[in-house]
Formats: structure tokens, sequence, C-alpha cells
């Protein structure tokens, strides 16, 4: 039973027991005046009446109660269905800005200021976080140029046995695997602080997916794949091309790494209204349906990847749904282990550019 | 060329010097911005490397400086940042390259040389390596007289080895410059196109040309 409700009954209630205290106290009045004036046993009949007259001025009011008290309550508790509908709009990324006050200084008014007290002191947990990310990612970057530098400048001196030098070679490949790892963990840090702006312009997703298909079927070669395309007409999006073009290979190199040996890719493009969507799919393993909901999560591997049968810095898809989001698009993705895997993005289309209109 | 380095992180200086010196180039190195921007002055050098954050005047104002002064000196910027606009942000204050940390060293030198070599920039429209031709107007690519089928893809890394040949080409920027990425994508597409570009214009002709440098990158390369 909401607030209002209870607050309505007991007010019907109050006034209802009032009545009757009220009814009770005029009954009791008008038969002792009767009795007094006319000595003889009170009128029955005009007894009667009063009771009547009660009952019908008394219904009515307790209805009128009923609904002023709906009204009233209504009014007293918009102020904190406000502060609901506006607290449920909170999230990660808009903490800093406040729920606002009516000014009447009431005790909404104090649980809006308590409200906003917390969401200051999340905002500065989460700023800390961020910065904690952002730094150690930027202390990070420091002794890895060292180390791939001084690794580096190691292979080059021609004394080094075989054994040494391929050892070197490793070391480097995993040096560069950390970078890239800590250049992840820097945009996407960068990303949830606001910092990123796209160098957005008009282009063509289209031709960024054939550019893309065409690296997809080299990659897919190993692992003798089967790569599809099903291009639509020509799709203008706004956006940063670089990022795009992240994001597509982020997704094919998904599709083939975890894909099974003759397995299919299908990548496809088309125009659904005022978004352009594209979808890619595999044929490998697949997602469970419990892992499915923290796909996305930084450094989430499914156990394919955990096991270590596939490389990779576990930030791809986070990246891929960064790129995404802040292109004011969807990405998704459904998963029937064994058979189909299909990732879904959606982005706006972009059509200012009157030759693709 | 004299190549002046600007970077307070003494390490990474000394292992950047190391590499230039290798490839022949003279280099002296500053670990402050005022330092650097005091010897950018005095000296005529031929290439500035110069790092973002610096105690005191930081890279940025450094380069502002040198520009305001009309010292077109260029400037590869080199940054631990590695802030997706801070490419954009550095070539627009008049920086010639850029370079996020942690970086390959090959990709460092190739830049560098790049840079002190923009002047003589190859411009030709056929580009001729031993018996290899291509001609960019045509997009007619032969080996010995005969045709060579390329993808887009592989014309145009082809394009951009001949370019720079004898040059040694970092990964990095293959990908920058053939892919149009500004991220490093973590596969290894540059090592399986080398592969197949290699099959068709080396596998059935001597001598080879294309070279792979492991732990570096790849060249094209005139045979002696």
């Amino acid at each position: 039973m909401t607030i209002r409700t209870r607050l309505t009954f007991w007010y019907a209630g109050i006034l209802m027991l009032s009545l009757l205290v009220i009814g009770y106290g005029t009954y009791q009045e008008i038969s002792e005046q009767l009795r007094r004036d006319h000595r003889r046993r009170p009128d029955d009949h005009a007894l009667d009446e009063t009771g009547e007259m009660i009952c019908w001025v008394g219904l009515p009011a307790v209805g009128f109660g009923l609904l002023g008290g709906w009204w009233l309550t209504r009014r007293a508790l918009a102020p904190v269905a406000r502060l609901m509908a506006a607290a449920e709009k909170i999230h990660e990324h808009n903490l800093r800005t406040p729920l606002i006050n009516s000014g009447s200084g009431d005790e909404l008014d104090r649980l809006t200021e308590v409200f906003n007290a917390m969401t200051a002191r999340l905002d500065g947990s989460f700023t800390r976080i961020r910065e904690f990310t952002l730094h150690a990612s930027h202390e990070l970057k420091t002794p890895l140029t060292i180390l791939c530098g001084e690794t580096e400048t190691a292979l080059r001196d021609e004394s080094l046995s075989p054994a040494e030098h391929d050892r070197a070679v490793s070391q480097l490949d995993e040096l560069r695997r950390l970078a890239r790892i800590v250049d992840g963990l820097t945009l996407l840090a960068k990303a949830d602080a606001g910092q990123i702006i796209l160098a957005r312009e008009t282009v063509r997703l289209d031709e960024l997916i054939r550019d893309n298909y065409a690296d997809t079927l080299i990659l897919a070669e190993p692992q003798d794949l089967q790569v599809e395309l099903n291009l639509g007409d020509p799709v203008n999006v706004c956006g940063d091309r670089h990022r795009l073009r992240q994001l597509l290979l982020n997704l094919t190199d998904n599709a083939v790494k975890y894909n099974r040996p003759g397995g299919t890719v299908q990548m496809a493009l088309r125009r659904e209204g005022g978004t352009a969507e594209y979808t890619i799919a595999n044929t490998g393993p697949g997602i469970p349906p419990e892992t499915l909901p923290r796909i996305f999560d930084r450094f989430f591997r499914g156990k394919h990847a955990q096991v270590g049968i596939v490389e990779g810095c576990g930030l791809g898809l986070s990246i891929a749904q960064w790129i995404v989001t802040a292109h004011g698009g969807k990405i998704q993705i459904a998963s029937e282990p064994s058979i189909l895997t299909i990732v879904t993005v959606q982005i706006p289309v972009f059509d200012a550019d009157p030759k693709s209109a | 060329m004299r190549v002046l380095i600007v970077e307070d992180e003494k390490k990474t200086a000394s292992f950047i010097r190391k590499a230039l010196q290798t490839e022949g180039f003279a280099v002296d190195i500053c670990h402050t911005g005022e330092e650097g921007l005091a010897a950018a002055q005095n000296t005529p050098f031929d290439a500035v490397v110069l790092d973002i954050m610096l105690p005191g005047r930081d890279g940025l104002s450094v380069l502002a400086r040198l520009r305001a002064l009309k010292l077109q000196t260029p400037v590869l910027l080199l940054s631990a940042r590695g802030e997706v606009n801070e490419r954009v942000a550095g070539l627009n204050a008049g920086a010639d390259d850029y370079l996020p940390k942690p970086f390959e060293l090959v990709e460092l030198v190739a830049r560098v040389r790049a840079l002190t070599r923009r002047s003589v920039e190859n411009k030709a429209t056929v580009l001729r390596v031993a018996d290899l031709r291509l001609d960019t107007l045509t997009r007619l690519v032969q080996r010995g007289g005969t045709e060579v089928q390329l993808t887009a893809r592989e014309y145009r890394l082809l394009e951009f080895l001949m370019r720079s040949t004898n040059r040694l080409c970092g990964r990095m920027m293959i990908i920058e410059k053939v892919w149009d990425y500004d991220f490093d994508p973590g596969t290894n597409l540059v090592d399986v196109y080398i592969r197949r570009l290699r099959e068709k214009i080396d596998a059935q002709f001597e001598p080879k040309l294309l070279h792979t440098v492991r732990g570096a990158g790849y060249l094209i390369k005139e045979p002696a």
C-alpha cells in the first residue's frame, strides 16, 4: 500500500471518528434539551430525524474527506515523486548534476540535500578511481618505454646468440602486449572521465566495412574460415573514422579468434530507417547465457580465453562498447552456443550529405 | 645530420641517442624544455625529437615558441599521455609527426629519417627497384616484365615500401600509413600481408627484394 493510500484512509478514518463523536454529542445534547423543554419522554421522531441528518451529511462528508485526502497527500508527496524521478536518472556519469531543491526549506529539501551530499561523495570516489587508473596507466608508460627501448637496443647487438635473440624477441612481444593493455586502459579511463572528443566527420560506413572485410579474409585464412559480406546501399554516419575502424577490427578479430576451424563469419550492413545496423556473426563455441551479461566488462574473459587458447588484451569488447556508445549507438550480443554468435551494432545514420541522400 | 633530443627521462634519451647514432646521426640531448628551446634556437638541427611532458616548460609550449620564432626545424613529438586528441593538437601546434609512448625504436628512427628527408621526398609516379616496377597512375605492378595482380591493400603496402626503398619501416608506421589506423591493432595483419606480398613479388623471382628484420620492421632493398 502506498503512503498516499495509507494517509488517505487515515484521514478519512479520523474524519469519520470525529463525525461520530460530534454526532453522538449532538444526539445527547438534543435529547437532553427535548426532555427539559417538554418535560416528557424524548420525541423519538425528532431524534430519528437527527440521526438521519447526521447520516446524510456525514457520509458525503466522509466521501469528500476521502477525495480531499487523496488530493492533499498527492500535493504533499509530489516533491517526493519528483525527487524519485530525478534520482532514478542518476548514474555513474552524471553524479555531478545535483537534484533540484524546491527552495521552501522543508523536510523534503533537507532530504534532497542529503541525497546531493551522498552523490557528491560517490562522485568523489568515482573520480578518485578514474584518476587512479589514468595516473597508473601514465606512470606505467615511462618504464614500459624504457623496457621496450632497451630490449630493442639489445636485439641489435650482433653478438647475441640465437637463443638469447629469441628470448629478447619473445620479451619484446610480451612488452608490446603489455603496452597495448596500458593503451586500452588509458583510452577507457579517459573515456570514463569524458576527456575524449571524437574527431567527427561524415564517414561512409559501408566503405570502412569493405576495407575491414579485406582484412578479415586475410585474418581468417589460417583457420580456413569462410567470410561472407552483405553490404546494402551506401550508408553515411557522422563519426570518428579511426575509432570506427578500431571498432570493426575489434569485432572481426573476435569473430575470427573465437571461431571453430572451417567455420564462417558473416558480416552485414543494412539500413533500418534512421539507423545503420551492422551485424557480424560467427560459428564459434559462443557464449553461455550466464556469462553473456558480463561480456562487455573490462578484463572479462570467457572460458576459452581463460585457458590461454586465444591471445588478446581483454579490453576489446569494452572498447568496442565505448566506441558505439560514444557514437550514440547500441551494441548487443546474442549467442546460441556452438551454433551462432551475433554481434549487432546500431549507429544513427547521418544524411547531411546530399550526394548520398 | 644532427638531431636534438629533448627528453627528461635519462634512460629513454640514452637509448634513443644510441639508436640514432647507429644510423649515423649526430645527437644532442637536453633534459628540460628551457634548455631544449635554447639549443634549438642556437644550433641549426635537422630534426628535433621533443617529449611533451617535461619539467618546467612543456613540449607543446617549446614547439609553439619555436614556430613563433619562425624556426621550421622538423619536430617529432613524443608523448606518454597517448590521448587520442593529442596527436591532432600536436600537429596543429606545428609538429611534423607524433609518436605515442611506448614506441618501437625502429619506428622512431624511421620517422626521424623521414623528417630529415622530407625535402627530397620521392614524388615519382613510376617506382622502380631492380626489375620490380610500380606505376602509380595505372596501378600496374610488374616484376621482370610480368604483371603482378595485387589487392588494393597489397598495392598500397607495396607503394609505401617502395617509396621508402632501402629504409626500414616499422610496423606502426605501416599500420598508420597503409591501414589508416591510429592505434595498435594488436593483430598480425602486417606480417600476413608482407608474407602474401612476398609470395607475389619475390617467390618466383631473384634476387629477393622484400626483407623482414625480426623484431624491427620491413624493407624493400635494392640488391647490391
